[in-house]
């Protein structure tokens, strides 16, 4: 058994929590305030630490010859608190406008590359890489073409769903059902593996069984 | 007469208190880790994608290793994180760690310090770990321009400008891999933002949840290789002949996995039989007010 504090009082905050698989009760309670509390006193110091002192008092002090366009984005970040009055809330669309837009300009382009064309890309070109292969990358691609086709076929809502639409598109919901049973697959081996990580500290860890 | 006595018997096993599940679950997931239930692990190609870049890798390449995770997925990606790392210093590969999270910053240090305890690694010149950096897009980005510039000091704050490690390493063009131990989306973004625009060579370790979307990253080749959850912690275990966490957990998985079967198969009978007995059923495992 562990003689170490924190161990201790890791174990009887996990216990504690366990406890709700009971019933709710105030030791759960307890515990989960206690979790909502330190969790939100660690973010601010993280925050204020990581963004505003490391980022904007350090730079600017050590530098301001370099460093002063970083007061612009300080004062842009203070203009979000102008929200908390009336008279001055209009204030706050300055950071929000520019924040939007230039996030807008980074991601639009990036993420329609990876998420849309590559991904297009690697199907189109799947069934030419798997030939070379043999043959049972060959009927992998060829399903997974047929999939995305079917798929896409029970998503378009313009044409109706009947005759060779129609049965393509319950092909698709096929696709869609073993989709989400791999998806619900995964996640019991995530929760599982949860679990199997407070066991290993409370019977590891805490109480020196295994 | 016998037919309703097993439809009855079926059917009430649809409404078992949700507690005596809770029990069992316990049961069979803690009785692996007393018997040591060990079994065989067949490496996916998904891994073998992962353990190939790490492989190619040479004493002295740099890789950024990121640690995009909070304590609520530890369980999962440790093993991962743990196991990664031990190869990259058994490699003498020169490591740049950071984090996208405010919370991996506590996640990270005692992976690597006792990683670089076991191989005598020096802090600044085998490894640095540059901490937690707010607006994780920016950050991305940044990092191809220049890493000095993006974290000009460490987790501890020392001046990064003056770390041998970083001496002939400021951006991607300097780096030969990105590894991204995520339990988030932020994986799929260092493959649009690092990958898809300045090339950076990605592999990544991600929780099972999160697997299911990187599959598609992976088949359009913008993720090298990547673990799913911690079947693939337990792979990658296997495949650097360092068994672990990973590979020890496959026992209870397994049993867990065969007891929500039996649950999911008794669940539907009993529905099936109080249907036909003209009840109605309770809705399955999740039916009955609490109850299961």
């Amino acid at each position: 058994m562990s003689h170490d504090p924190s161990v201790w009082v890791t174990a009887l905050l996990t216990l504690a929590i366990f406890s709700f698989l009971w019933r709710e009760n105030p030791v759960f309670r307890f515990a989960e305030h206690l979790l909502v509390g330190v969790s939100a006193g660690y973010y601010v110091v993280q925050y204020f630490y990581s963004g505003i002192v490391k980022k904007l008092i350090v730079p600017v002090r050590q530098d301001p010859g370099t460093n002063w366009p970083l007061i612009f984005g300080g004062a842009l970040g203070i203009l979000m608190f102008a929200r908390l009055f009336r008279r001055l809330s209009w204030a706050a669309r300055y950071p929000v406008a520019f924040y939007v837009s230039s996030a807008a300009g980074y991601f639009i382009p990036s993420v329609l590359e990876a998420n849309v064309l590559k991904q297009i890309g690697g199907t189109v070109t799947a069934p030419g890489t798997a030939m070379a292969a043999g043959t049972l990358p060959v009927v992998s691609s060829a399903l997974l073409v047929l999939g995305v086709i079917a798929v896409l076929v029970y998503f378009f809502f313009s044409v109706e769903h009947r005759g060779p639409v129609g049965s393509l598109s319950r092909v698709g919901i096929l696709y869609l059902m073993v989709g989400f049973g791999a998806s619900f697959g995964y996640t019991v081996m995530g929760r599982i593996t949860l679990l199997l990580g407070r066991f290993q500290f409370l019977l590891g860890d805490w109480l020196g069984l295994i | 007469m016998a037919g309703e006595k097993q439809g009855t018997l079926l059917s009430r096993l649809t409404t078992v208190d949700r507690r005596v599940i809770y029990l069992l679950m316990t049961l069979v997931v803690a009785w692996p880790m007393f018997k040591l239930v060990t079994l065989p692990v067949l490496i996916s190609k998904e891994v073998a994608g992962f353990d190939r870049e790490i492989e190619a890798l040479t004493a002295g390449d740099h890789v950024i290793f990121a640690f995009d995770y909070e304590p609520d997925v530890m369980a999962e990606l440790d093993p991962m994180s743990r196991a990664v790392m031990d190869r990259l210093f058994e490699k003498d590969v020169e490591v740049v760690a950071l984090t996208l999270y405010p919370g991996g910053a506590g996640i990270a240090q005692p992976v690597l310090e006792s990683a670089a305890r076991e191989h005598n690694k020096v802090y600044g010149e085998d490894y640095v770990f540059l901490g937690y950096n707010p607006d994780w897009s920016g950050t991305m980005l940044r990092l191809g321009e220049s890493i000095k510039a993006t974290y000009p000091a460490d987790q501890f704050g020392r001046d990064t400008r003056t770390m041998p490690i970083l001496a002939d390493c400021d951006s991607y063009k300097d780096v030969k891999l990105l590894v991204s131990i995520c339990g988030s989306q932020l994986t799929e973004y260092w493959a649009a933002l690092a990958g898809g625009r300045y090339g950076q060579k990605i592999v990544s370790g991600n929780t099972a949840v999160q697997a299911v979307f990187i599959y598609p990253f992976y088949q359009s080749g913008q993720i090298k290789g990547f673990l799913g959850g911690l079947k693939g912690a337990a792979e990658y275990e296997t495949a650097i002949e360092r068994p672990a966490f990973g590979v020890r957990g496959m026992g209870s998985q397994t049993m867990g996995h065969l007891l929500i079967l039996l649950f999911v198969v008794i669940g539907n009978l009993g529905y099936l039989a109080a249907r036909r007995a003209g009840t109605g059923g309770s809705g399955g495992v999740t039916g009955g007010g609490g109850r299961a």
